[in-house]
């Protein structure tokens, strides 16, 4: 049985290790190899009888359930259970009021899906820079990219981390536009008393088995403020012929997940607090950002490098992270780069075939560029500068685990000649260089 | 699917802990993946997460796109409608079809070798959702190009999730465009797998009928 416990927990840190050598260069792992996998997500004995149960009531009942429960959860004014956190964004589009060839502004830093959300619903993708210390949209970015022709912004919650929804709404009602959320990543983020889902006109949000609520394998729900976008978006799919339906089994064990939502929650704030201070405590490394008043849901985590800060300011800051990245890896932390191009760099968006022969980018030529990765600075500077751990704080109780990642970026942090010595030995390049990657 | 044999099947993929469609460790969509090549004789199967969604697949993998006319048998108005809104128009219903199209259920799960045996498109679309664990589909091809091209489309990938979602293009004509999340949940597949497998099992006799 698979529960929250795992088979071969860890030992507690042991403060010596922190004195060994550098794993890569031959020392002890702080975590070894065969204690290294996290089970995401948890299903516990509850689980399995919660999905047995369902089965014996009707399948749209289940669905309808679940959305009801989590729209009541988030504060939302009305829900749409869909198959996919793809699929609800396009449905949170669509009934925000976006058409054929209308231009929605998205940050050129996000999962892919947010942008082909927006070629779903038959309209163009204008790619923004994000903010240098939030990685959230930029509100400046996105006011310089309106045009007459611009029907909604579409902030992302990136990594759990709520954009600056104040500024954006703001500037969505001065130009009578749409505030469409990506909430993909921000199950229980909020700012203030609200929760992210129920700050715009719509939103979507993923539900698949990796984000910090699960459904059961794949899921997404859109939510709507006022009845009249709920209402659009369920007639757009009727007049289309479009199934999005959400499976009653990945519901009925979304259900059973969001009882122990708000546990899962405090596990990863706690986890995120630990953490936190053990790297602001390196030198090296800093923490991710949260802005008064916001609960960062801490879906990722990314980790910034300040090389200038231990004697390492002569050296490229990619290159520094690619050493750093390969040091961590060796003390057994799963450190990603978790995006290395921004999102109009890659090939749908170079392409732009959408639906084929162009469509829908051929509605609206005026809103297609041709982009460079340099048009994005501070997402390149983000992508030079940072590292990202993804499952790594949500593996509920493991308290020995965090403490242990904590242990091994103070450990890579104390060895700045290490780190020298490989970025001058290895031929590091910039991210963007690399072949374009989502995960 | 007896309710029994729901559960049974629901708690065998819970206890193995793996849910995640791009989970690497993942049986159940392979599994169903080869149950349906088997099924049908195709030499590829592309799993999907509703009817609609796989017919998008099914003429994304031929190239069939927005502004494109395809020979088709008359479809349904839910199916016409969900081609318009592809912008594919339906001109002739002589030529060869895009695709062929059966929709099975519990009634007729037994005969999906037969109907397949019948289809000589391309490409064959298997609504499973009828079968009761909610939507769910397949593209059965021999056509290897329309199997990457309809993979691309339902993860976003140049190549799938084996390579981490990398975007760089081996092959330039297999060029991405839109591209949706159109991936089933094991969960569903391992249902799916299991009635089908049902469906197939010769009925047993009992005792008191045997002569």
């Amino acid at each position: 049985m698979i529960t929250d416990f795992p088979n071969s927990p860890l030992p507690l840190p042991n403060p010596a290790d922190l004195d060994d050598e550098l794993a890569a260069l031959g020392g002890g792992e702080i975590i070894p190899k065969a204690m290294r996998r996290t089970l995401f997500p948890v299903i516990t004995k509850e689980d399995v009888f919660n999905l047995m149960l369902a089965q014996r009531q009707a399948p749209e009942k289940v669905v309808a359930d679940f959305a009801e429960a989590y729209r009541a959860y988030v504060g939302a004014g009305y829900a749409l259970p869909t198959a996919s956190g793809t699929s609800s964004l396009h449905m949170a589009l669509v009934g925000a009021g976006v058409r054929p060839g209308d231009e929605v502004i998205v940050p050129a830093f996000t999962f892919i899906a947010t942008a082909q959300a927006v070629v779903a619903a038959h309209a163009i993708p204008v790619f923004v820079d994000v903010d240098p210390v939030t990685y959230c949209m930029d509100p400046a970015a996105a006011a310089a990219a309106i045009t007459e022709r611009t029907r909604a912004l579409m902030p992302v919650h990136v990594h759990g981390l709520p954009a600056d929804v104040p500024a954006l709404r703001a500037l969505a009602d001065r130009h009578g536009i749409a505030l469409v959320e990506d909430a993909s990543h921000a199950h229980s983020a909020k700012i203030g008393d609200r929760v992210a889902g129920s700050f715009g006109d719509a939103a979507g949000q993923s539900l698949m088995a990796d984000k910090n609520f699960p459904l059961g394998g794949e899921g997404g729900i859109a939510f709507f403020a006022e009845e009249e976008s709920y209402e659009r978006a369920v007639s757009y799919l009727a007049r289309h012929g479009i199934d999005y339906g959400m499976s009653w089994v990945a519901a009925a064990f979304g259900s059973s997940q969001l009882k122990r939502l708000p546990y899962y929650d405090e596990i990863r704030a706690r986890n995120a607090a630990l953490l936190g201070e053990a790297l602001d405590g390196t030198g090296l490394f800093t923490p991710p950002h949260v802005p008064d008043g916001h609960v960062h849901a801490y879906n990722m985590y990314r980790i910034t490098l300040r090389p200038e800060d231990v004697g390492l300011g002569d050296l490229p800051v990619y290159a520094v992270k690619e050493a750093v990245h390969e040091l961590l890896v060796a003390e057994g932390v799963p450190a990603r780069e978790w995006q290395n191009t921004p999102i109009p760099c890659h090939l749908p968006f170079r392409n732009r075939d959408g639906f084929g022969n162009g469509y829908p980018f051929s509605l609206n030529p005026g809103a297609v560029r041709d982009h460079r990765p340099e048009d994005f600075p501070v997402t390149l500077g983000m992508l030079d500068s940072t590292l990202v751990l993804c499952r790594e704080l949500r593996s509920p109780v493991e308290y020995e685990r965090i403490l242990r990642y904590a242990d091994a970026f103070r450990k890579v942090a104390r060895r700045p000649d290490a780190i020298r010595k490989l970025v001058e030995d290895r031929d590091y390049v910039r991210p963007y260089e690399k072949a374009a990657r989502l995960g | 699917m007896e309710l029994f044999d729901t559960a049974t099947v629901l708690t065998r993929v819970l206890t193995s802990g793996v849910v995640m469609s791009i989970e690497k460790s993942d049986r159940e969509l392979p599994g169903l993946e080869r149950l349906l090549t088997k099924k049908t004789g195709r030499s590829k199967a592309v799993l999907l997460n509703s009817r609609t969604g796989a017919i998008h697949a099914a003429l994304a993998g031929q190239g069939i796109g927005h502004g494109d006319s395809v020979a088709l048998a008359e479809p349904d108005a839910e199916t016409s409608a969900f081609l318009a809104w592809l912008g594919v128009q339906v001109t002739s219903y002589d030529g060869p079809a895009a695709y062929d199209h059966i929709a099975l259920d519990p009634a007729n799960a037994d005969r999906l070798g037969e109907l397949a045996a019948g289809a000589t498109a391309p490409a064959l679309v298997v609504d499973l959702t009828g079968l009761g664990f909610g939507p769910a589909a397949a593209v059965l091809t021999d056509d290897p190009r329309l199997w990457a091209r309809a993979e691309r489309l339902k993860i976003f990938g140049a190549y799938d999730l084996r390579t981490m979602w990398t975007q760089e293009e081996a092959d330039a004509e297999l060029v991405p465009g839109v591209q949706f999340n159109y991936r089933l949940s094991p969960l569903v597949a391992a249902c799916v797998r299991m009635a089908l497998t049902q469906a197939a099992r010769p009925a047993a006799t009992s005792g008191a009928t045997q002569s």
